[in-house]
């Protein structure tokens, strides 16, 4: 027994060593310096929060990592303009029901197979039958068909103008993948390393740690956007899954890791001053927003809502737990980042608790109780908030809601705050009308499109389940599908924000802060960007220096 | 010595008739044992996988709206159009006890069925994370015994402070959450020290603190049986018997006290075993290692049934073997228990 111990420390001892000796190696955490020179090859060791079920899919943390793996038919550039990738042209009919794509030719997909007009075509058919369903949120409802013309042409039929067609193409749910690999592989191979024609191929996945990306030396299609041609500069990514946030920042400051993603609020300063690169994407869509239950409940009443909106000081709660780097989103419709973003909409309620007071006396919850809660022939003013904890609702965002519910209170409303877990929440509890009356969630999207989504009417043949104001509301559904239909950017524009601004004087929904996409990289490593679609990683440019 | 040389003349020709029918009798109780353990072994495989099953279906939520959500990142509600190609493809619609008794029939021929969210078998799921689990289990184990016989040896029996300084760390440290605990030594000797990796990993060095963390609370609570029992063997009159041959203290201590009072750690430890996977979960997030803890966790949330009930079996399996590990431990510690 001494003896097992005695073998037992000494093991201990040269761990200890090893480690000492490791951590030597691997401060490559300081800045380098001022005259460092370009190396090739290397490993980027890239720290995620999460871990997905398949590489290719409809979450944001799939379309992430399959942009690495899968190039894109168009890209989106740093001014919100779509430029090429697989696609070098575009053009549609002048009755906006005909898309035809033209394809680079010579590109290859890392099986050896050709990139065609038939693969892209069975691309389409392939997410709309369900191999990415968020790719079918996006063009049901417009899609009818997709074939070739020629092998480098391929033609896209609509069943309604959907000029922004093109634009929701830069997401990176829709990578192309080889179609031989789709019809011979089975659905776990190419779950676990789907075949595209991107910058980096899956080498292996070590579930529960990481997955290895290795580079694709015969890589020729880069997005326009990109900063070089050819294969990409380092040998591979270890994109490793780190959920814990300290641990992720802990991991960066110690070299171990070269990049991290979603910083910690509390850590953004720190790492600055450290000399790490900070990078920051407020993502377009849908921000984090309160979206009151019309259907149901208090909200019906539109003085309600409107109460609850001037009895929040949303900028200071934000400011407050963000530390300043979470933006403060006061319009419900979509972010600031999103074209066609209506400032007004956003300025509409400002914190004025006697405003408050007064929509809700008149109103008729004039009365308080001994809890300083309003009530109503009896009833209080009770309004349940369900959240998914941990999913859709990070800790910060947790801390704000909570900020929330105490800021209602001051006028008399009592706030349920529910944490769901994931579970729950994606068996669709708490999605129906009667069981809540406050949504809060976000929803990534290129284009103000996204107000279609969450503001189309339900009906019982095609019910819209997104919808969760329970909204239907005519003359809402008309602007924004008249918005949807105007191919000028600009004039379409306009539109959106009276749809906006429709929305915040009605208070079917107000924002809250904005999602952000956040990254810390070493100062070892060079030209790591985000995509301007949705803010995932870059690394085809990246480059180590000396 | 002399006691072998005396089995050894009973196995020389002459006595052996008189023995054969006790020595069949104890071949049939071992068998008609090890057949008890057996049978038992597999009535706790199937209720654990029974259990679980219907914990699993029993949750609220419609299962086919929670595999098509989880896939699509969205939390809404769904057409039946939508959900109709998964409910064929993984039969939900069938009666309750269909699916039930599809499932028991898959595991009786080890087929625990495919991953609703990673399309690949479960065995493949949990066999490629468990190793990483199993070793650190294992280290916890090994370094929770080290800890506990240290210090039970330096502190049992010394007299009335050191005793009680004793049980005051051994209860202490009993009841300290994994957790936060990890995020303790993480944070010092991590991140602040930086002698271990950040980031746990496969390699040897980022298992210590993992294992340590799970190690401490376990050496704590073993440590408190261990050392009521070894204090009570200090004043048993062989140990006297043992000094008076001149035997020194260390020796007595570790040779003759610990053998007797390890007994009731060593039936610890079998539970140990279990605590140890169930803490991994904590441990495993901690310290970014993979394993089948956070398999566990994610697929609890994907509502990923198929894997959530195989790793139920298999802890209960390993529940098992551990048990009976523990009884052959047992007899040889204490031979006179092989005898009964």
């Amino acid at each position: 027994m001494s003896k097992k111990s005695r073998r037992n420390s000494t093991l201990i001892a040269s761990g200890l060593i090893a480690t000492f000796v490791l951590s030597a190696c691997a401060g490559n955490s300081a800045a380098p310096q001022a005259n460092a020179t370009k190396v090739d090859g290397g490993t980027i060791v890239y720290g995620h929060q999460q871990e997905p079920a398949c590489v290719f899919g409809g979450w944001i943390e799939q379309a992430y990592l399959s942009s690495n793996v899968l190039d894109g038919l168009v890209s989106l550039d740093s001014d919100h303009k779509v430029v090429p990738w697989l696609a070098d042209s575009w053009s549609v009919s002048s009755d906006q029901l005909t898309w035809t794509l033209g394809l680079k030719s010579g590109v290859k997909f890392t099986d050896g197979t050709p990139l065609t007009a038939g693969v892209v075509a069975y691309n389409f058919d392939y997410w709309v039958g369900g191999g990415n369903s968020t790719a079918k949120v996006w063009l049901d409802g417009y899609y009818k068909s997709a074939t070739a013309i020629d092998d480098q042409t391929v033609q896209i039929t609509l069943s309604q103008p959907y000029p922004r067609l093109i634009d929701n193409l830069t997401q990176g749910y829709f990578g192309i993948q080889s179609q031989h690999a789709l019809e011979t592989r089975t659905k776990e191979e190419n779950c676990e390393a789907p075949i595209g024609s991107g910058a980096f191929v899956v080498k292996t996945w070590n579930r529960g740690t990481d997955i290895i990306l290795d580079r694709n030396k015969d890589y020729t299609s880069p997005p326009a956007n990109a900063k070089h041609t050819g294969p990409a500069y380092v040998d591979s990514i270890d994109w490793k899954f780190i959920a814990d946030p300290t641990t992720r920042s802990a991991s960066l400051t110690s070299g171990e890791t070269n990049v991290i993603y979603d910083v910690p609020a509390i850590d953004w300063k720190k790492l600055g001053d450290a000399g790490f690169q900070l990078e920051k994407y407020v993502t377009p869509g849908r921000p984090q927003q309160l979206t009151f239950n019309t259907q149901q409940g208090p909200f019906v009443d539109e003085q309600v809502r409107q109460a609850f909106a001037y009895s929040l000081d949303r900028k200071t709660l934000v400011d407050t737990i963000g530390q300043g780097v979470i933006p403060f989103e006061g319009n419900g419709g979509v972010s600031k980042a999103t074209p066609g973003y209506s400032q007004k909409a956003a300025d509409t309620y400002t914190f004025d608790l006697d405003k408050a007071n007064s929509l809700l006396d008149a109103a008729g919850w004039s009365a308080k109780n001994s809890d300083g809660y309003r009530e109503k022939d009896g009833t209080v003013l009770e309004v349940v908030l369900p959240y998914g904890a941990g999913s859709i609702i990070n800790a910060d965002g947790a801390s704000i809601l909570q900020g929330v519910q105490e800021q209602a209170k001051s006028a008399g409303f009592k706030v349920k705050l529910i944490p769901v877990p994931q579970s729950e929440l994606f068996s669709g509890a708490y999605s129906a009308p009667d069981q809540k009356d406050i949504s809060v969630g976000y929803w990534t999207a290129v284009t103000s499109g996204i107000l279609w989504i969450n503001y189309r009417p339900s009906t019982a043949d095609n019910p819209n389940y997104s919808n969760d104001a329970f909204v239907s509301d005519q003359t809402l559904a008309d602007l924004i599908t008249k918005a949807n239909g105007i191919s000028d950017v600009d004039a379409q524009n306009a539109v959106y924000e009276q749809a906006q601004e429709y929305i915040a004087d009605h208070a079917l929904s107000i924002g809250l802060y904005d999602r952000l996409s956040s990254l810390a990289v070493s100062p070892s490593l060079k030209d790591v960007w985000q995509e301007n679609a949705q803010g995932g990683p870059i690394f085809y440019d990246a480059y180590f220096v000396k | 010595m002399t006691r072998t040389s005396s089995s050894s003349v009973i196995d020389s020709g002459s006595g052996t008739a008189v023995f054969e029918p006790e020595r069949r009798s104890r071949v049939g109780t071992r068998l008609r044992f090890i057949g008890g353990k057996l049978i038992g072994a597999a009535i706790v495989l199937f209720g654990a996988a029974t259990v679980a099953f219907f914990a699993q279906v029993s949750l609220p939520g419609d299962r086919a709206t929670v595999i098509l959500n989880i896939r699509a990142g969205q939390a809404i509600q769904r057409t039946p159009e939508e959900l109709q190609q998964i409910n064929e493809q993984y039969g939900l619609l069938h009666p309750l006890l269909v699916q039930y008794l599809d499932y028991m029939r898959g595991l009786v021929v080890g087929n625990l069925g495919i991953s609703y969210q990673q399309y690949k078998p479960v065995s493949a799921v949990i066999f490629e994370q468990i190793g990483p689990t199993i070793v650190l289990t294992l280290t916890a184990i090994a370094l929770s015994w080290v800890i506990l016989i240290v210090w039970v040896t330096l502190t049992a029996g010394r007299g009335p402070r050191v005793s009680a300084l004793g049980s005051v760390v051994d209860t202490t440290t009993a009841g300290l959450p994994a957790y936060w605990l990890g995020i303790i030594l993480l944070l010092v000797f991590s991140v602040g020290l930086g002698w271990f990796p950040v980031i746990g990993g496969t390699n040897p060095n980022g298992l210590f603190l993992p294992a340590v963390t799970l190690a401490i609370p376990l050496a704590g609570f073993m440590g408190q049986a261990t050392r009521t029992e070894f204090e009570r063997t200090l004043q048993q009159p062989f140990i006297i018997t043992a000094r008076m041959r001149g035997m020194g203290d260390w020796g007595i201590r570790l040779h003759h006290v610990l053998r007797h009072s390890s007994l009731a750690a060593v039936t610890l430890t079998g539970w140990a075993l279990g605590a140890t996977i169930s803490g991994a979960v904590i441990v495993e997030t901690v310290f970014t290692r993979a394993g089948i803890g956070k398999v566990l966790v994610s697929a609890v949330n994907a509502q990923d049934l198929p894997v959530v009930t195989g790793i139920v079996v298999l802890i209960a399996a390993l529940y098992v073997v551990a048990n009976l590990l523990v009884d052959v431990a047992y007899s040889l510690i204490d031979p006179r228990l092989a005898k009964s």
